[in-house]
């Protein structure tokens, strides 16, 4: 079986292609196909859920209807716009936000169980290896003030509301939602698109 | 779309829309293709985010689990504007494979009991799985309301419906033993499950389920604001 080329810039996997194809075979049906992806990502995608749900029984779920839908949407995938992992990694975030925008505003100091708050703190800029895209974001976040970068890290890595995040950094509501609309606005131009 | 929107979008992509201002964001993104598109724009802008987070390894009964809800589910269900009748024909093929583990276990269960001396409990007669397609006329389903009464618990998806900017859908059961329309929720995408507990099962089975329009986060006063735009009644799936 031959795998497809690489997504534009999202060579930072070298198991990129093969989740390509394993997504292509997914969506024919195949689950054997299904059970290699899983193992494969399970661990990635777990990461994204579980620091976003503190509660280890909502990341449990969340992360299993997030696989159910990869199962049921294999073929929505294109490789021509984005990875792999990233399209994978999106449903179980979206999966992981929705849920914890359901139940209430994720609280920063309602760690999960077995979290070190400093440890978990994730860095992008800090990553050793990086994709073209990752890079190129990195730069884009590297143009903002410290503190805005970190507002912008921690709801996307921790899913932290509004109200968490006026909380962490003793700043109105507004104030953040002011911020977070300014930073995205220049990500956006950064970024050029 | 307006610059508002983009940002909205954005926000709706990071994960910083208020509870109400993320659900109107996803209903108004099903029927806006623009607005769809810009929140699939800012996820792949900052998608690369995710190769920097470190895995954390799942537990080892998270695949069986989810082997077991594929092969329960429809196969590569078509999301794209089903019909009420491929609805509940999907419901109901689901419904006979369910059926069909059903024996299966209970043929295990029997091998198992053998030796045992032990008296089999019998599920209580009756369909467990209901279905309600929402809708405002047999062309449009809107949202389609699932129960499961061992559970006692619903769920609601959206299927298609129009967009209400700056408004909520709230889900409502009727039934002239319960007086006025109690209130199920308001309905957002990230709402599936949530209790009929409070509910006798005949109730349940007979009701009338309708969605009304109300203002962001539900009805004030818990009543309806306007009459129902879409209505439904349950029809019997599963085993």
């Amino acid at each position: 079986m031959t795998f497809g080329a690489n997504a534009p810039g999202g060579d930072w996997t070298a198991g990129e292609s093969n989740l390509s194809g394993l997504i292509r075979r997914v969506a024919a049906g195949d689950e054997a196909a299904f059970a290699a992806l899983y193992r494969a990502t399970s661990g990635r995608l777990n990461g994204v859920v579980a620091r976003i749900l503190p509660a280890k029984d909502m990341a449990a779920e969340a992360l299993q209807d997030a696989y159910v839908r990869i199962w049921q949407r294999a073929g929505d995938f294109d490789p021509a716009k984005g990875s792999p992992l990233g399209w994978m990694a999106t449903i179980a975030r979206n999966r992981a936000l929705d849920e914890a925008r359901r139940v209430r505003p994720v609280s920063l100091e309602d760690l999960p169980q077995n979290f070190e708050p400093e440890a978990d703190t994730v860095d992008p800029l800090a990553a050793r290896e990086k994709s073209e895209g990752l890079a190129a974001l990195i730069a884009c976040l590297e143009a903002l003030d410290e503190e805005k970068r970190a507002i912008l890290m921690l709801a996307y890595y921790r899913g932290a509301s509004r109200e968490a995040l006026a909380k962490r950094f003793g700043r109105p509501v507004p104030t953040i939602k002011t911020w977070l609309h300014r930073s995205l606005t220049q990500l956006r131009m950064c970024l050029g698109s | 779309m307006t610059p508002d929107d983009d940002l909205a979008a954005a926000e709706y992509a990071l994960g910083t829309l208020s509870p109400a201002e993320r659900a109107v964001i996803a209903a108004r993104r099903l029927r806006e293709p623009d607005l769809d598109a810009a929140i699939r724009g800012w996820e792949l802008r900052l998608q690369p985010l995710v190769e920097a987070a470190p895995p954390i390894e799942p537990a080892d009964d998270f695949w069986p689990a989810i082997q077991a809800r594929i092969r329960a589910a429809a196969p590569a269900a078509a999301e794209t504007a089903p019909t009420p009748e491929s609805l509940i024909a999907d419901w109901r093929r689901r419904a006979s494979r369910w059926r069909l583990a059903a024996i299966a276990a209970s043929c295990l269960a029997a091998l198992l009991a053998v030796g045992l001396a032990v008296r089999e409990t019998q599920r209580p007669a009756g369909p467990r799985e209901y279905v309600a397609i929402l809708q405002k006329d047999a062309a449009s389903p809107a949202f389609e309301v699932t129960v499961d009464l061992d559970r006692q618990e619903f769920s609601v998806r959206p299927v298609a419906v129009a967009a209400r900017p700056g408004k909520s859908y709230e889900l409502w059961i009727i039934d002239p033993r319960l007086g006025p329309p109690r209130s199920l929720g308001v309905i957002d995408e990230a709402r599936r499950r949530a209790s009929l507990a409070a509910y006798d099962r005949t109730v349940v089975e007979d009701a009338t389920y309708a969605v009304t329009v109300e203002p962001p986060g539900g009805s004030p006063d818990g009543k309806p604001s306007g009459p129902p735009v879409f209505v439904g009644k349950l029809i019997p799936v599963g085993p």
